[in-house]
């Protein structure tokens, strides 16, 4: 499937489903859509979220200089895009998804989001974070209903809604669980249909599978994958693994070391993520791409770190 | 089904249960079942359905064993003239007098005397000290601004504020509800403020990141979250509502549980006053447990 395609891809598919994926699949290689035309279209339209020259200080207890975590951050994200943000650690990336999110204002800069400013958080942007943050006391329903209780949707809607996203993402029967009763991937499912429940234009997820073993993140990303492209969101997902980025992203930004800029934003054009993608030679050259990157920031990072600490 | 029950009842306790070792050895053999092996396997599936009541009765007796050993020390050591009798009545004589209190009417006189003067200030507590502490845990400027007078107070004892409450309000029922009420609010309004202020903060973010005001922060994340540690606050003052009124009914009162068993005392009604510490630890443990499960009515999501 041609990633530029997501939206047409989902428009023409009438019953979602794995085998379904792949049978769209072939249906799709038999008619190509030119991939140019796809993109071309997209950067005729204005960008979903608009972030021009953002920056962020913060003002540090018992310190004598304030401490700059991103600065000078330029990018543009497209309607139904997923981008995946990779960076050195403390080079800010959370910082630049709370200032998305609304959570707190820019020094320098603005954020637009379909051309208007952001002034705050809002249902119009969904979370997901590394650490789940289900409320302990609710059932994953509940957690699920959540986000559509602060919208004022009545209540038998809401639980069927909350239903439908637990169907999502592949948990129905767990939908009377505690949390804590739910392992840590079927917490981060929660948590992504918390976020996808109250119909977000946006999903920003701040390393949503860096806590989960090896195994359970494949499998999740290749589900989110999967809801992302039939749900039509535009994702923005940071993660400090040069694999996720690639294997997810469309677009890979690469950010530099504290304080945060914005260092290449790169394309990744596969025509099918079907597969392994991981063994396609192409996948080792975006790879090493973004490891020959990142390899210079992250020694700035780690120097950085010493001698603050 | 009586006698099936008697026996599975009989085979359990006799060390190794019959259901481990009787399939094992009917496959061993390597024939087919005998009609004492479906015997055996009847018992077993009885049994297996018993199971659930046997280790329960079991360890209830387990757990009620040291009380048992108690009650049997105390009836028999008055007897056999090793405590002396008349200061240690035995058992049995003490709960005669119970009896005999109960049905004269002045243990049930007592008796509710004390539990309305326990819960009104027990109650009293809960409804000023929850709203104060949740204020004072959300509220920064308030906490600055009580925290020095909370620190001096907290500090100091109840009992020692007993003649001060006495000489403001009198030696009648509300010196010793505003007594009770005093011991009570300390440990529901300081768990309510750490209930309060030890909320994850990933799920203020998590909740404020889909919109949620203030007011709708406070009342869905909050408040469920704080719920489980005001509820321990609540217990500790639920025990304390009884330790702290018996010793003001045994200050100044005419009526409830602390002045009968003084009273008792005074009068060299030993059996009685006994009867009175008695009836006070069951209304203590009654107490408790009553908070205990509506304790885990309301905090089933907790893990720990």
């Amino acid at each position: 499937m041609s990633l530029h395609t997501a939206e047409q891809s989902v428009a023409g598919r009438a019953v979602p489903g794995q085998e379904d994926l792949a049978g769209s699949t072939a249906g799709r290689s038999a008619v190509p859509v030119p991939e140019a035309a796809g993109s071309g279209r997209r950067a005729a339209g204005p960008p979903k979220i608009a972030i021009r020259d953002v920056g962020k200080v913060f003002r540090v207890r018992g310190a004598d200089r304030p401490f700059t975590a991103v600065e000078g951050i330029d990018l543009d994200v497209r309607e139904g895009e997923f981008l995946t943000l990779v960076g050195p650690s403390g080079c800010g990336k959370s910082t630049l998804l709370d200032l998305v999110a609304g959570l707190t204002a820019p020094t320098t800069g603005r954020i637009l989001i379909d051309g208007r400013e952001i002034t705050g958080p809002g249902l119009d942007r969904g979370i997901v974070f590394q650490q789940y943050a289900l409320f302990p006391w609710r059932t994953a329903l509940d957690n699920i209903a959540f986000g559509l209780e602060a919208k004022a949707v009545p209540k038998k809607e809401r639980q069927d809604r909350a239903r439908h996203y637990l169907d999502l993402v592949g948990l129905d029967g767990f939908g009377q669980r505690y949390p804590h009763e739910l392992s840590g991937g079927m917490r981060q499912r929660v948590a992504i249909a918390r976020s996808l429940a109250f119909d977000p234009d946006v999903l920003l997820m701040d390393e949503p599978f860096a806590a989960l073993d090896a195994q359970t993140r494949e499998s999740l990303q290749e589900e989110l994958l999967r809801i992302w492209e039939k749900t039509n969101k535009t994702v923005v997902f940071i993660t400090h693994g040069i694999d996720e980025a690639v294997y997810l992203g469309q677009r890979v930004a690469v950010m530099t070391s504290r304080p945060g800029r914005i260092k290449q934003v790169l394309d990744v054009a596969f025509d099918s993520r079907e597969g392994d993608l991981r063994a396609d030679p192409r996948f080792g050259e975006y790879r090493h791409h973004i490891w020959t990157l990142l390899r210079d920031e992250v020694a700035v990072a780690q120097e950085q770190e010493r001698t603050i600490g | 089904m009586a006698d099936t029950l008697t026996a599975s009842g009989a085979q359990a306790p006799g060390g190794e249960p019959p259901r481990a070792t009787a399939p094992g050895a009917g496959a061993a053999r390597g024939d087919a079942p005998t009609a004492d092996d479906r015997a055996t396997n009847f018992f077993k599936v009885t049994g297996r359905t018993r199971t659930p009541a046997v280790p329960r009765l079991a360890a209830a007796a387990n757990r009620s064993l040291a009380i048992v050993l108690l009650a049997g020390a105390w009836e028999a050591l008055p007897r056999t003239g090793a405590v002396d009798p008349v200061f240690v009545p035995p058992l049995s004589e003490v709960l005669l007098a119970w009896y005999d209190l109960l049905l004269g009417g002045q243990l049930p006189e007592h008796f509710q005397a004390s539990l309305l003067r326990s819960l009104s200030g027990f109650g009293l507590a809960i409804a000023l000290a929850i709203p104060l502490g949740l204020a004072i845990g959300w509220y920064r400027p308030l906490a600055d601004f009580l925290s020095p007078v909370l620190e001096l107070f907290r500090n100091t004892s109840a009992v020692a504020l007993l003649p001060v409450f006495i000489l403001i309000f009198g030696l009648g029922e509300t010196s010793k509800i505003v007594f009770v009420f005093y011991a009570c609010a300390w440990p529901i309004l300081l768990n309510t403020v750490s209930g309060v202020k030890t909320v994850e903060p990933l799920l203020i973010k998590s909740a404020r990141s889909m919109g949620l005001g203030p007011f709708r922060l406070f009342q869905k994340v909050i408040l469920p979250a704080a719920v489980p540690t005001i509820f321990t606050g609540i217990r500790l003052a639920g025990a304390y509502s009884i330790l702290v009124l018996i010793f003001a009914e045994m200050v100044g009162a005419k009526a409830g549980l602390g002045y009968l068993i003084q009273d008792a005392q005074f009068s060299f009604r030993i059996p009685d006053m006994y009867a009175g510490i008695i009836t006070i630890s069951a209304l203590g443990l009654l107490f408790n447990l009553l908070l205990l499960s509506v304790e885990r009515r309301f905090s089933t999501w907790r893990t720990t």
